[in-house]
């Protein structure tokens, strides 16, 4: 192949050159080239690797269904690999890579492996290597896992960077009447007329110019001009460099934008892709057609392409692919190129294989110059790195006989062509053997889809035009606008039918003729797959790989289906096509996730003392969503002297804990009362205002869902506090049960959980700290505030304020709200007032310290599996009254004795520790899922030892005397324990009473 | 709470600077914190619409309530209807009504208040709602509730551009991620308070 460029022509601007480099050696082209045009215009020919064999590859089409210039862009971080050089943009300082080679793609030592490639035929390697015989006979994959690595190391399509992703990417979002994907003669026409009817468009093209096929022509078109100048005073939005990769319910799409890939040094701003979700009412797919090769001896090698990509490098990008060019076809479209390359200055020989000759086309390239042969096309083509000739058959009407050999430069094949009906097919229609055109066309669908132009088979660019105002139509009469009638043209328009052509071999003749050219599929795979009984089109695709690789099969899944077929004896119809699924182009990861990585990996949800927190030196900690101080260091301590101090204080005078994150519902209405009274298992009817009550929820089996404290505040007015981790799902739960359920009830239930900043001030010294911060200390005294008791008063500025003498510590103890504004101004003032007192900030981990000492239960305890009876709170049901979870809770296996109760566990030795998530085992017994398990550990300042919480068969009653064994078998401990009331701590509540 | 002394932290405190910012000198996105935001909710029920909706509407001196995902602004009040049983009234004090009427809640502390306005504000916007912020879907004086981020914010469109309600723990983060956004835009961070 000798391409070159030309003087004039194409739509590419000469008067600039871009610099670019091709495996570390400078080149150039020109603004509007491709990777691929400005290599051929270079004169670069051996771009690629293939996957398997390693054999030469050079440029085979100009789109997005290239096959062999795939390559690996850019350095660093930034490498990227498997970008198609055909639909990469040209710019300055670009450089790419050939990939799948060593040390490079003109000297790929890889290519050894082609010498064998008769023994390396689908299946190869699975059949060869599990099961190795004679050492793995019947066991298994055992040596697979060894060879495995070296096996794909030597395949494979190319690297991508281990460093981080440097770039951004973005999300969003988008409204439209009607999406029109495809900008080409059907697309644009479709547009003009539905924006023409006053909908509201978008127009996307995966190109960098719109027109499409309009595009490809020698000359523009005027209705080029005339289409884009309307549909641009319409006002009808355009988004080029975007792919529809997807087609979901509800007519909405997925899109991909692609940023920054065609600019030298883009602004770090910018994202490099935009992953965008646009809702349509209506979509139209204009999406084209593909050509298609056929098989036959070596027709991968660089040097042929279809036919209609010597016509785009020709006519948009000023390349003149080869100077003695062969084109192998089936059909009337190669016949214009024929002409027009034949004009451009190419010797063109055109072989067809149809006995008769479309009259004009075949006049027309005669008297262009063109040799014209029939009943002729490619056998085998001969080269080392690229064709130098070309051998030829004729077909007698029964079977192909070999006929001369041809010098060449160039072979363009058209085997037909694809229309590209992924996204349709993604939508479930089912794909419809044409066979008077050779190709699947899509099938009927009942969603406000419409497909247009040659994507229904439709071969007349004027055709199609009609087509794409047809489907505008039929989206502005289905959007209920007035709409004139019109006429869909129907498919085809070749002048002579096409000759099915998949493969052209000579009988009993062997050759290595490919199919699927990514993922080196030949057609002798396709005849194996169906020798080993691969016969549905499912398997055939695991078995051979085919259609597996970045292109989907968008050129070679026909090939091989028609292989198939005839090798099944039925037609295609008959044998069927797999279904498409997105993405139809490849998508970056990085697009998926946009901008949730990293630090908005998860929104991160800071309480009003966030800041506080951090500059009075808290480490902090996330829990679930909130960003929680964990502990509070001072002079270098570890997070353990922490926590241990800490928790020390609390119970000696005073510690202020951040308790924000606390879940909080404003529960209001006159059936207010009512409505908690079903929610909770214990009585809420008779709560007075200015009490509290601890309440405990179940899910409708029984099993608890969530505990808390609930205010009341005034006669139909409550303040409900959840866990943190439930607080969403108990305001969907209560809101469920509102909307649903009990409709009748006269109750709002309102989160106000961001509105209300907490502190839990907890030890002996508590009530001091409140006196001395609140503006009226005498109304916190023990009479006015005590335990449960509830108050809405001021701290000192005037900060309005609700107490409630509660305690999770076991400590007297009190929760402090403000409005969240405020939640610092409260820290300020209760730390200086604990402060004075020798009281401490403690975090998290001194909390879960005094809650297990306590042995309060958490989410850890309640995991859902948990009942009341188990959790040691049976008392909590009030058989009074009905509640929700009340008759499933009292199931037989409920209720059984023998379940796991929560218990309290002391190591024998105390100088022993265990851990948390050990298996609680019989000493005599140690194996299974044993007698229980520990939710939750922590060295105890009260006790001087370690202590747990967890569950055993039976409560610690029944363990009176017993030993047992903390099991740990991952971390290889196993430690005496004793069993132990959960109530460690203060048991008779003396402390927290006050 | 007018008595109260000390000033109100804004969940932007520390991280709210002022100035322009991005990729372009035009001030294509603004963004501007209203702060000390004051704002009540009142839920109500379908039997006492009739009877709430005179003393609400002569806040705003109008004769009905907004439609729900509509509001009612006069001067520096407004009423929006976030729910259809509930009305968000923003600076003002709610009226006194019987609790089998309705029931009020103060939640002026619960959101961070963004004014987002400029000309490229609805695609920055776009960026993380999914919601059609078309003029013909998304008019002056529309309301909706949406996720931003997987977080339930609410939005409203008013003569000054889009008013974003962020709830108070998750602002900063959300924030974060409209700075980065909008930067490639161009921006400015201002204040009128």
């Amino acid at each position: 192949m000798t391409s070159q460029r030309l003087t004039s022509g194409g739509c590419i601007n000469r008067d600039k050159t871009i610099n670019f480099t091709w495996d570390g050696r400078k080149m150039s082209g020109h603004p509007g080239d491709t990777l691929a045009s400005a290599l051929m215009a270079n004169n670069e020919q051996l771009v690629g690797r293939s996957f398997k064999y390693h054999r030469a590859r050079g440029i085979m089409s100009a789109g997005v269904e290239e096959s062999g210039a795939i390559v690996t862009l850019g350095e660093g971080a930034k490498r990227d690999s498997n970008i198609k050089a055909t639909t990469q943009e040209l710019y300055d300082e670009l450089s790419a890579y050939g990939q799948n080679a060593w040390p490079n793609v003109r000297f790929d030592f890889g290519s050894i492996s082609n010498l064998f490639s008769r023994f390396l035929s689908a299946g190869f390697y699975y059949k060869t290597f599990m099961g190795l015989p004679p050492f793995e006979w019947g066991r298994g994959t055992g040596m697979w896992m060894l060879y495995e690595k070296f096996i794909r190391g030597a395949a494979g399509m190319g690297k991508a960077s281990h460093a981080p992703d440097p770039d951004s990417y973005e999300h969003g979002h988008i409204f439209c009447d009607v999406l029109i994907v495809g900008s080409g003669p059907a697309g644009l026409s479709a547009a003009t007329k539905v924006s023409e009817a006053g909908l509201d468009v978008l127009l996307i093209e995966q190109d960098f110019n719109i027109g499409g096929d309009y595009l490809n022509q020698s000359v523009p078109p005027p209705q080029f001009t005339e289409l884009l100048s309307k549909i641009k005073k319409a006002g009808v939005r355009i988004m080029t460099r975007t792919t529809a990769f997807g087609l979901y319910d509800y007519a909405t799409s997925g899109l991909l934008e692609r940023v920054t890939d065609h600019i030298a040094k883009p602004s770090p701003n910018l994202p490099r892709h935009r992953f965008w979700t646009v809702r349509s009412k209506f979509i139209i797919l204009a999406t084209g057609a593909l050509e298609r090769h056929f098989a036959f001896g070596s027709n991968d090698l660089p040097g042929i392409m279809t036919a209609t990509a010597a016509k785009t490098f020709l006519h948009r990008f000023g390349v003149l692919s080869g100077k003695e060019i062969i084109i192998s076809t089936n059909n009337d479209s190669a016949y214009d190129i024929s002409i027009d390359l034949s004009n451009a200055g190419a010797s063109v020989e055109l072989l067809d294989a149809r006995h008769e000759l479309p009259h004009k086309p075949s006049n027309m390239a005669k008297d262009a110059g063109v040799n014209i042969t029939p009943s002729c096309a490619a056998l085998k083509a001969y080269g080392s790195r690229s064709i130098s000739k070309l051998g030829t058959a004729t077909f007698n009407g029964t079977h192909w006989t070999k006929n001369e050999t041809k010098p060449c430069d160039l072979v363009l094949i058209s085997g037909g062509w694809n229309p590209v009906i992924n996204l349709i097919s993604q939508r479930g229609s089912k794909a419809l053997w044409d066979s008077q055109s050779c190709c699947f066309l899509p099938g009927d669908t009942n969603e406000p889809i419409q497909v247009a132009g040659s994507a229904i088979g439709i071969w007349d660019i004027s055709k199609c035009e009609i087509s794409g105002e047809a489907a505008g139509i039929t989206a502005i009469k289905t959007l209920g606008k007035p709409y004139p009638k019109i006429t869909n043209p129907e498919s085809g328009g070749w002048s002579k039918p096409i000759f099915p052509l998949y493969e052209v071999k000579l009988p009993e003749k062997r050759q290595k003729s490919f199919v699927d050219f990514q993922h080196d599929v030949t057609s002798d795979d396709i005849r194996l797959a169906h020798q080993e009984g691969f016969i549905s089109v499912e398997h055939l695709k695991r078995y051979t790989t085919l259609g597996m690789a970045t292109d989907q099969g968008k050129v070679g899944n026909v090939i091989g289906i028609a292989l198939m077929a005839e090798a099944l004896e039925t037609s295609i119809e008959g044998f069927g096509t797999t279904k498409f699924r997105p993405p139809y182009t490849p998508i970056s990861l990085g697009a998926l996730s946009g901008r949730n990585t990293k630090n908005h990996f998860r929104p991160l949800r800071r309480t009003p003392m966030d800041s506080w927190n951090l500059n009075h030196n808290a480490s902090m900690i996330d829990a679930g969503l909130w960003r929680r101080p964990w502990f509070f260091p001072r002079d270098g301590e570890t997070i353990a002297e922490a926590y241990i101090r800490e928790a020390s204080t609390v119970r000696n005078s005073v510690g202020l804990c951040d308790v924000t994150s606390l879940g909080k519902i404003a529960v209001q209405g006159p059936d207010a009362t009512e409505f908690l009274n079903r929610i909770y298992t214990n009585p809420f009817a008779k709560l007075p205002v200015g009490k509290a009550r601890y309440g405990i929820m179940l899910r409708d089996d029984g099993i608890v869902m969530d505990d808390g404290t609930t205010w009341r505040l005034g006669q139909d007015n409550y303040f409900m506090t959840t866990t943190t981790a439930n607080a969403a799902k108990v305001m969907v739960w209560l809101e469920e049960l509102l909307q649903i359920r009990w409709p009748d009830l006269r109750v709002h239930v309102t989160s106000v959980s961001e509105q209300w900043a907490g502190c839990a001030v907890a030890g002996p010294l508590s009530r001091k700290v409140l006196q001395a911060t609140t503006e009226s200390p005498d109304l916190v005294s023990d009479q006015n505030l005590p335990f449960m008791g509830v108050m809405e008063t001021k701290l000192k500025n005037s900060i309005p304020c609700r107490i409630a003498r509660i305690s999770f510590s076991g400590e007297m103890a009190s929760e402090v709200y403000v409005p969240s504004d405020y939640g610092p101004c409260m820290m300020d003032l209760l730390w200086q007032a604990a402060k004075s007192f020798g009281g401490c900030l403690y975090g998290l981990e001194a909390l879960g310290t005094l809650r297990i000492e306590k042995g309060h239960v958490t989410g850890a305890e309640l995991d859902g599996r948990t009942t009341l009876e188990d959790a040691g709170l049976g008392k909590m049901a009030s058989p009074n009254k009905d509640f929700v979870g009340n008759v499933l809770r009292k199931r037989p296996a409920m209720m059984e004795p023998d379940r796991a109760r929560l218990i309290g566990i002391f190591p024998e030795n105390l100088k022993d520790t265990f851990n948390a998530g050990a298996i609680l085992c019989n000493a005599n017994e140690i194996s299974g899922h044993g007698e229980g398990w520990i939710t939750a550990v922590t060295y105890s300042p009260i006790f001087g030892h370690w202590i747990g919480l967890g569950f055993i068969s039976g409560g610690h009653e029944k363990w009176l005397g017993k030993n047992a064994i903390a099991a740990d078998p991952t971390r290889n401990k196993n430690i005496n324990v004793k069993i132990v009331s959960p109530n460690m701590y203060d048991p008779e509540g003396e402390k927290h009473y006050g | 709470m007018g008595n109260v002394t000390v000033k109100r932290t804004s969940a932007l405190e520390g991280h709210y600077l002022l100035g322009h910012f991005g990729d372009h000198p035009d001030s294509n996105i603004i963004f501007d914190e209203r702060k000390d935001l004051m704002l009540h909710q009142i839920a109500f029920w379908p039997e006492t619409v009739d009877r709430i909706e005179p003393r609400l509407t002569g806040l705003v001196g109008k004769n009905s309530l907004p439609k729900p995902g509509k509001s009612i602004v006069e001067g520096e009040i407004a009423l929006l209807r976030i729910e259809p049983l509930k009305i968000w009234i923003i600076g003002a004090s709610p009226p006194q009504f019987k609790t089998d009427e309705s029931v009020k809640l103060d939640i002026s502390h619960s959101r961070t208040h963004l004014r987002v306005s400029g000309v490229d504000a609805k695609k920055l916007l776009n960026s993380y709602l999914p919601i059609d912020l078309r003029e013909s879907s998304f008019p002056i004086g529309s309301v909706i509730s949406s996720a931003f981020h997987h977080v339930g914010v609410t939005l409203w469109r008013t003569e000054a551009g889009y008013e974003l309600f962020l709830p108070r723990g998750f602002a900063l983060s959300l924030w974060e991620l409209l700075l980065e956004g909008a930067a490639q835009f161009g921006y400015d961070v201002i204040t009128n308070q």
